[in-house]
């Protein structure tokens, strides 16, 4: 296995991969080259998977997993593989950009390549010894060992177990580079998981991996796959229906201790299935037993929306699947009643008729939300194991934040998701599921983690919305804005050296370098400073301001990354920076603001610039100066009237002063007159 | 308490007309001859001092001035002479002191007539010239500071 980063884990790359700007594809983590001259067929467990050259320690047998844009990596797992020793696990060794085989930016995620085909590569039955001592032991031990660490895997699947070369035991493939349990199918997953968005189904626990291993288990032990051909939602109904097990195996016959494990791996509650410390002796594990209660099957069935349900459970899945109506039937009580009578679960029944009666306060009859919390509560009350449902969406809250990327860079998928993914944050639809279910997750802890999302979705300005709540709650999301040209940007970093790129484009140019998505990202990944900046970029603030505030923001990120000259976005935004600049008041100062932005803009350095646009001095010595003028030019203007008017005046002091000047030297005459006069 | 009204202190014009009247009379009585000289003299001067309709006169009160200063020093001499009135004729008669007093008097209105219209166009020069460069001014902080331009109540 190669080194690992002494800080990090899993070391994540700090080269400039994602640029596009060089033709040699960049090194993850410094070591390690993606050859995607070489791709591995069936390795990445459903993702493409390509060769690794690690130019650190020439290591062999590594490959590197590509995510796909609207599924990043997980995040919260990756930085958890420190010492891991176990062999029959893929671990994450590194993640960052390098050119995919497409020639776009993509981010992979370096392991160890597989050691062998995968299992359902040729699929037939398998003996019971080695399915305990290939598949259980060793899977059951990678499962105590990542539970341990409060890690889930959540993509055990026959396409992504793979057989090892001496020993023959499996090896779990890869699970890093997509959000838990995205790939898996219906087949694989609990009901509560199942009918999830595929991006929504959260990190779920170690139980789930259980289930999943179980599923493997009894595939392997049938020597074929059950429920071939059928639909997704066909083999959810089944399983809700029939329970997992008879779902799976139905009268087929499975060795004797298989049966068993698989039936209790199978289990409809989590905690009634064995943990990974007791499967790995499979012996003990048989033995224990839990005494799950059978649902309560009514008397008569309810027949909703053309599905005909027989218990709680069934009822649910039908209610949650049916939002238009569903409300409907709740308010008139027949639920309540069918609850009460036909099922005779009357605390059930009681529960039902205060959710109905909690509806009122939530708002108006044809209030949509209101009866979006109707069903979402009724979903949760009937069935405590299912998930969120909301308005025919369901998820588990730690879900959102991918459900929200794959809705954000997808949007063609169908415009109603994410309107509901915010509909259902802007209602802290979670806190108040949780308070529904308190025996299964701390109301507290989600109505606090759904206040928050609320809080992020509703800054002012462009650092709310969808795209910064998906920011937010997924650290490896690239950003999507159409300003970076498919470039794959998951850093800040990446970000400014994708603009600079993208400057180079005219068309591109003709608008600010940040748009709502850009920002969003920014928002949710740089300082506080830069997210107050966002939060005044809007529809309503004025062209200088923003691209102002967008210089500012841009020059933040510069100056708290490494600092890079980045002539193309300086000449851009210097493009856009003309109203700013127009704000200057006095014409000499303007002209030498341009020259000096001109030559700053040139070396690439925003905070320069910044400084130079953005003085607060310099600003107030131009308003005063302003001021200053205006006055002068009021005065000026007063002068100038006074004139225009003072014409009458004038000539009647022009008349006044004739006649007092020929009077007094007249009047000189004539004593001039007398005293030659007297004289002679 | 209200203040007494102010008394205007004017003349009465018929009063005046009156004591001009006896000044007249009492010259023509008391000094027949110098006072016809006088008359001849001036009566271009006077002639002007009927026609001024303007208050106070000034045009006419300048060229009597005007012609009592080239009219005074012949009077006197008649008057100190005793001449009678053949002798007042005889130096009315004198075409060069009947064209001195009068040219005197002509030229007095005549520069009544054209000083007011120098003067007015000396202080016509100076405002258009102080408006010249008020306007320079101020097309200077227009350009220079962006203020907005003068409003239509300026001269233009």
């Amino acid at each position: 296995m190669p080194p690992q980063s002494d800080t990090s884990p899993v070391p994540v790359s700090a080269s400039p991969a994602g640029s596009g700007q060089s033709a040699v594809p960049g090194l993850i983590a410094g070591a390690y080259a993606v050859d995607t001259t070489h791709p591995l067929p069936q390795a990445g467990g459903g993702l493409q998977a390509f060769a690794v050259i690690d130019h650190r320690s020439g290591h062999q047998g590594l490959m590197a997993v590509q995510s796909e844009r609207s599924a990043p990596p997980r995040a919260n797992v990756l930085g958890a593989f420190g010492d891991w020793a176990n062999n029959a696990l893929l671990p994450p060794l590194a993640l960052g950009p390098a050119r995919s085989a497409r020639g776009e930016n993509a981010w992979f995620v370096i392991s160890p390549a597989p050691p062998g085909p995968p299992l359902s590569a040729e699929l037939h039955p398998w003996g019971e010894r080695e399915l305990l001592e290939r598949v259980l032991r060793p899977a059951a031990g990678v499962l105590q060992a990542l539970g341990e660490r409060h890690i889930t895997h959540r993509a055990i699947r026959l396409d992504n177990l793979f057989q090892a070369g001496a020993s023959g035991s499996v090896v779990l493939g890869s699970a890093w580079s997509a959000p838990p349990a995205f790939h898996q199918p219906a087949l694989y997953e609990p009901a509560y998981s199942a009918m999830c968005l595929r991006s929504g189904r959260g990190d779920g626990s170690i139980a789930d991996d259980v289930y999943a291993l179980g599923v493997v288990l009894a595939v392997l032990a049938l020597g074929k796959m059950p429920l071939e051909g059928l639909a997704p939602d066909d083999i959810l109904r089944r399983k809700l229906e029939l329970g997992s097990f008879a779902a799976l195996v139905g009268n087929a016959r499975l060795p004797p201790v298989i049966s068993d494990l698989v039936r209790g791996m199978l289990a409809e509650d989590p905690e009634h299935r064995p943990p990974p410390a007791l499967l790995v002796d499979p012996i003990a594990a048989r033995a224990r037993r839990v005494a799950a209660r059978p649902p309560r099957r009514a008397q008569h069935p309810l027949v909703l929306s053309g599905s005909t349900v027989w218990d709680a459970r069934t009822l649910a899945f039908a209610i949650a699947q049916d939002p238009e109506s569903s409300p409907r039937l709740l308010r008139s009580g027949n639920v309540e009643r069918w609850l009460r009578r036909n099922l005779g679960d009357s605390a059930a029944a009681a529960k039902m008729a205060e959710i109905v009666h909690l509806r009122t306060f939530d708002g108006p009859v044809d209030d949509a939300r209101a009866d979006g919390m109707l069903v979402m509560r009724a979903v949760a009350s009937l069935d405590p194991l299912a998930p969120l449902c909301w308005r025919g969406v369901a998820l588990w809250p730690d879900g959102l934040g991918p459900a929200l990327a794959d809705a954000m860079a997808a949007p063609e998928k169908g415009s109603i998701l994410p309107e509901r993914l915010l509909e259902l944050v802007d209602c802290e639809a979670a806190g108040h599921w949780a308070q529904i279910r308190p025996e299964r997750s701390d109301p507290t802890v989600m109505q606090s983690e759904a206040r928050h999302r609320r809080m992020l979705m509703r800054q002012r300005g462009w650092a709310g919305g969808l795209p910064r709540l998906a920011y937010a709650l997924n650290p490896l999301l690239s950003c999507v804005s159409p300003l970076l040209g498919g470039q794959a940007v998951v850093r800040t970093s990446e970000l400014l050296q994708a603009l600079d790129a993208a400057a180079a484009n005219a068309q591109i140019r003709r608008s600010l370098p940040m748009d709502h998505d850009i920002a969003a990202f920014v928002a949710a990944r740089a300082d506080q400073s830069s997210a107050a900046n966002i939060a005044s970029l809007d529809g309503k603030v004025t062209p200088d301001q923003a691209s102002l505030l967008q210089l500012q923001t841009l020059a933040n990120l510069q100056q708290s990354g490494k600092g890079m000259a980045l002539p193309g976005l300086a000449g851009w935004l210097l493009e856009q920076l003309a109203p700013a600049v127009a704000t200057w008041h006095n014409r000499q100062r303007r002209e030498a603001l341009e020259r000096a932005l001109q030559h700053l803009a040139s070396a690439g350095n925003l905070p320069a610039m910044v400084t130079l646009i953005d003085s607060p001095e310099a600003r107030k010595a131009d308003e005063e100066g302003h001021r200053a003028a205006i006055e002068t030019a009021h005065r000026i203007d007063a002068t100038l009237r006074a004139l225009a008017a003072g014409k009458t005046r004038r000539t009647e002091s022009a008349r006044q002063m004739g006649q007092e000047l020929t009077l007094g030297l007249a009047v000189m005459a004539l004593t001039a007159a007398v005293v030659a006069m007297v004289l002679s | 308490m209200s203040a007494k009204p102010v008394r205007k202190q004017t003349r009465n014009p018929g009063t005046r007309l009156w004591i001009q009247g006896l000044a007249c009379g009492a010259a023509l009585t008391l000094a027949t001859p110098a006072t016809v000289l006088a008359l001849l003299l001036l009566a271009p001067a006077l002639a002007a001092l009927l026609l001024d309709a303007e208050p106070g006169r000034p045009c006419g009160r300048t060229t009597l001035l005007a012609g009592a200063a080239a009219a005074i020093g012949p009077v006197f001499r008649l008057w100190s002479s005793g001449g009678p009135v053949g002798s007042a004729l005889a130096a009315a008669s004198d075409p060069q002191l009947l064209l001195t007093c009068w040219l005197a008097q002509a030229g007095a209105w005549l520069a009544t007539q054209l000083t007011p219209l120098v003067i007015r166009l000396v202080l016509e020069a100076n405002a258009a010239t102080q408006i010249a460069r008020l306007r320079r001014q101020r097309a200077s902080y227009e350009k220079d500071w962006g203020v907005p331009p003068a409003e239509e109540t300026s001269p233009t």
